[in-house]
């Protein structure tokens, strides 16, 4: 019988308005121990306001085989923005 | 720094009650830190680490504290003081034993400490009003963990029943020497230090009870008129100085690298 629980994807929020970033998985029986295990994995040195965790199996993604799937075929090069210059962040006086 | 120590209170009675608090923590947070490497997932092994860091970190704030009552170090207190002059309870200084007994201890003692943390709130003692609330941020999450573990493990199998009863055995006679009652402790009441042991452990009965019941594990309590009462002889002793031998042998390893050179700067 396999023992091993299964893993969440866990999501990392160091200021509120941030983005959460996806910073690893942990194993949990259940979502709210895997909150409290991410906690103690992701959350005790980082600075951290909020933590998502995902059943990592109810992530749909692509396949790194599938290469179709993100291929351009003509250069639409022209509408990437490298005309003009767009900062991180905007200067103000 | 110096501290207003309430009316009718010797110093040398609240010291001996901050000297007992540090060593429940350090005690406790050094057999935490033996399932590093040794817990059985990888997950509960970090959490059982960082517990352990918490607890002896609790340990230093206590110890800080009788430092500016007293002038004596912490260090050595840590590493020089004789195992007999430890005034921890017993409950702490068993091994770490099966895990189930890991995560009892813990949700036994984190409970006994936030019933005593939430008493020393409204304590006349100002420097223990300010530490309650640093430490009662921190214990909060180890109770979270503890009841959590407690709730999965409890009544999930036949296996996990049956381990977590045995250590439920063991430990609740155990954890009822949190609650020795201490030498002068009629002082520290009177003076409105703390609540008193006895009032500590009913307030910890009142929620470890029906929390242990209804994961199916039964420990001698009997609820006669609304009063709770233990039936089982409370493991005492080590307030008093009277300890197992498995703190000699923990403090012979904790003292070890200290030991070997008692002068070095680190």
């Amino acid at each position: 019988m396999d023992t091993q629980w299964e893993t969440y994807e866990v999501f990392h929020q160091s200021k509120r308005g941030d983005p959460h970033e996806h910073v690893g998985s942990v194993h949990a029986p259940d979502p709210q121990m895997a909150l409290q295990l991410a906690r103690d994995q992701f959350a005790r040195r980082m600075k951290c306001v909020s933590l998502w965790v995902v059943r990592t199996r109810d992530i749909t993604a692509t396949d790194y085989q599938d290469e179709s799937f993100f291929a351009q075929v003509v250069d639409k090069g022209y509408r990437d923005p490298k005309a003009f210059e767009a900062p991180d962040k905007l200067e103000h006086s | 720094m110096t501290h207003l120590i309430p009316t009718g209170v010797s110093s040398e009675t609240l010291e001996k009650f901050i000297l007992s608090l540090a060593d429940d923590e350090l005690i406790l947070g050094h057999r935490d830190s033996e399932w590093t490497g040794y817990a059985p997932i990888l997950e509960e092994d970090i959490a059982f680490s960082n517990i352990a860091q918490d607890e002896i970190g609790h340990s230093l704030v206590w110890l800080t504290l009788y430092q500016e009552l007293t002038g004596v170090d912490p260090d050595s207190l840590v590493f020089r003081r004789p195992w007999k002059d430890f005034t921890c309870c017993r409950f702490v200084e068993y091994p770490k034993g099966d895990f189930g007994y890991t995560v009892l201890r813990q949700y036994l003692f984190d409970i006994a400490e936030q019933v005593r943390l939430e008493s020393l709130l409204k304590s006349s003692f100002e420097p223990f009003v300010q530490i309650a609330q640093r430490l009662m941020k921190e214990e909060s999450y180890h109770r979270l963990h503890a009841e959590t573990l407690l709730e999965r493990l409890g009544n999930a199998t036949p296996e996990s029943s049956r381990r977590m009863q045995a250590a439920a055995d063991l430990a609740f006679p155990q954890s009822l020497g949190i609650f020795e009652t201490m030498a002068s402790e009629n002082e520290l009441i009177a003076g409105g230090v703390f609540k008193g042991n006895p009032g500590l452990e009913d307030d910890w009965l009142r929620i470890v009870r029906p929390s242990l019941a209804a994961v199916d594990l039964k420990v001698p309590v009997v609820s006669d008129d609304g009063m709770l009462k233990v039936t089982c002889a409370p493991e005492n002793g080590g307030r008093a100085g009277r300890h197992t031998d498995h703190l000699r042998t923990l403090v012979d390893d904790l003292q070890k690298v200290y030991g070997l050179a008692p002068e070095a700067k680190w």
